[in-house]
């Protein structure tokens, strides 16, 4: 049975840290920083708060941290208030949102902070990659040398061959996200990048280059969510949130129909649109989870933003260019701004906002009135799509 | 990886054993507890076929712990004669020879890993089929 939400949701602040390594701060400064910047943005203190949702994957891995809601609150000076934590590997920014405008929704919370926080930096390459692939089923990849980049080249293989197009095109995912990223000041990548570099970079696994994947990095996002109309009596700028929506699929490749399929993204999007009642050309723009550089392209044709096999088509017609009809990764996107794991749903609602709110400064899409956030894990196992709508 | 973990899984990886579910007939590898496209918990043990082809591949050079030695090597997608496709190294070619299309069969190598107490492990890799 579908159950509607009660209460229109809106998005009220935002504050984060730069994506960087971050060597001076700890996973609890991260956090605390972010969170502060975040009330100190409303006006609000921490004291007012109904409730932290905290989203993370890697603590339990790289810092040896669990219970990760309870100890980061308690770093806020909070030891009397609501606090959970969601793991969903790069899903679990967005899924902290989806669960927050949930329980605004229904009237379970009034005035909530989601905040998700990585820190990967302590943590080897190498040790990364295998927290990467940790998403998949242990028992099965990487015990036999199958990496995430190993599946991830499968599944680029196989795009190049059905749809007849060159890696060369596909990559112009990461150039588009390191051009935006050039005047994006929390960037942990604001440099061009061209497709000679990309394509002379290292190889993960064959075709997948290093240069079309994001690097380990640390970050913490926050945003601060409250009933609609609890926002208009505030009297503070905010976005609305027309749509969340979470669907899943196998999270074995091979027990797919196709690769390609990434029928929870398709099915997660077709949904968010209709709870939205817009079309993917009404969008003002989409941040994509781009973990690849071929999972952007991908993104761009189940989203619906482009024909089946067109992806690389819109990259070089240039729209998906902060002056285009379909901006994408209007801040950098995974390449170029970054992918602190667990925060990277966060950045992206974070950069929503200040789209809507017409003070994502160079960056401004003009006009912006809806945007769409795609935010996945396990190559689109599970996705979150969450819309925000301009109130103003 | 534990002992224990290791033990429990021996009989996918040493005889390439997957399930079938009883209901709808779809056959899994590595062996399911729930059938992901019926829903039915009825699976019945089903060995899967031990040569097939190579429908893609790739060559790995960023390798995880113990693997640092043998890169590059390649990973790819077998679809074994009885239909089902698997995730595998292919071993025995060299990363410049390796064809998609390419008859494999399976055999069974040594992982790097080698468990507390010395036991050594083992897994299925496939390589190509020779004449």
């Amino acid at each position: 049975m579908k159950c509607w939400p009660m209460r229109d949701v809106a998005v009220i602040s935002i504050g984060y840290t730069r994506v960087s390594e971050h060597w001076e701060k700890s996973l609890k400064g991260l956090f605390v920083e972010a969170s502060l910047k975040a009330l100190e943005s409303a006006g609000l203190s921490a004291k007012s708060l109904d409730g932290i949702y905290v989203a993370n994957s890697l603590s339990g891995y790289i810092q040896g941290q669990t219970n990760l809601a309870n100890v980061l609150a308690d770093s806020l000076g909070l030891y009397d208030k609501f606090a959970i934590s969601i793991d969903a590997g790069g899903a679990s920014g967005a899924l902290a949102i989806h669960e927050a405008y949930r329980d605004v929704a229904h009237g379970i919370r009034d005035l909530v902070l989601v905040c998700g926080v990585e820190k990967m930096s302590e943590a080897s390459t190498q040790e990364i990659m295998s927290a990467l692939t940790s998403v998949q089923d242990q028992e099965q990849f990487e015990y036999m040398g199958a990496t995430v980049h190993s599946l991830a080249a499968l599944i680029y293989k196989t795009y190049l061959k059905r749809y007849k197009v060159r890696q060369e095109e596909v990559v112009l995912m990461s150039v588009v996200d390191h051009e935006h990223a050039l005047t994006c000041s929390h960037a942990q990548y604001p440099f061009r990048l061209s497709v000679e570099a990309i394509m002379d970079s290292a190889l993960l696994a064959e075709p997948v280059r290093v240069l079309e994947a994001p690097s380990p990095s640390d970050g913490a996002a926050a945003i601060i969510m409250c009933p609609h109309e609890m926002a208009k009596e505030l009297g503070l700028p905010h976005a609305r949130v027309a749509a969340s929506e979470v669907a899943r699929d196998r999270i074995n490749l091979m027990e797919r129909e196709d690769l390609l399929d990434m029928r929870a993204l398709v099915e997660a999007s077709r949904r968010a649109y209709e709870v939205a009642n817009v079309k993917p050309s009404d969008l003002s723009f989409a941040e994509l989870y781009d973990d690849y550089s071929v999972m952007g392209v991908i993104a761009l044709e189940k989203l619906g933003l482009c024909d089946p096999g067109k992806g690389v088509e819109l990259l070089k017609s240039g729209e998906v260019m902060l002056k285009g009809s379909m901006p994408v990764n209007t801040f950098g996107g995974l390449k170029a701004r970054g992918a602190p794991l667990g925060a990277i749903g966060i950045y992206q609602a974070a950069e929503a906002f200040l789209q809507l709110t017409n003070s994502a400064g160079p960056n401004q899409v003009k006009n912006a009135r809806i945007g769409l956030t795609h935010t996945s894990c396990g190559f689109n196992s599970l996705v979150v799509i969450n819309l925000f709508e301009a109130c103003c | 990886m534990a002992a224990s973990a290791y033990w429990r899984t021996r009989l996918h990886r040493y005889r390439l054993l997957g399930n079938k579910c009883a209901a709808c007939g779809k056959v899994f590898f590595p062996p399911r507890l729930v059938c992901s496209y019926c829903g039915s918990a009825k699976l019945e043990e089903y060995k899967l076929a031990e040569r097939g082809k190579l429908v893609e591949y790739t060559v790995v050079y960023s390798a995880p712990k113990g693997y640092d030695a043998v890169v590059p090597y390649v990973v790819g997608i077998v679809e074994l004669e009885n239909g089902v496709r698997v995730v595998a190294q292919i071993t025995d070619v060299d990363v410049n020879e390796v064809k998609e299309g390419m008859e494999v069969e399976l055999t069974i190598r040594r992982l790097p890993e080698q468990l507390e107490g010395g036991m050594i492990c083992y897994t299925y890799k496939f390589r190509p089929v020779i004449g």
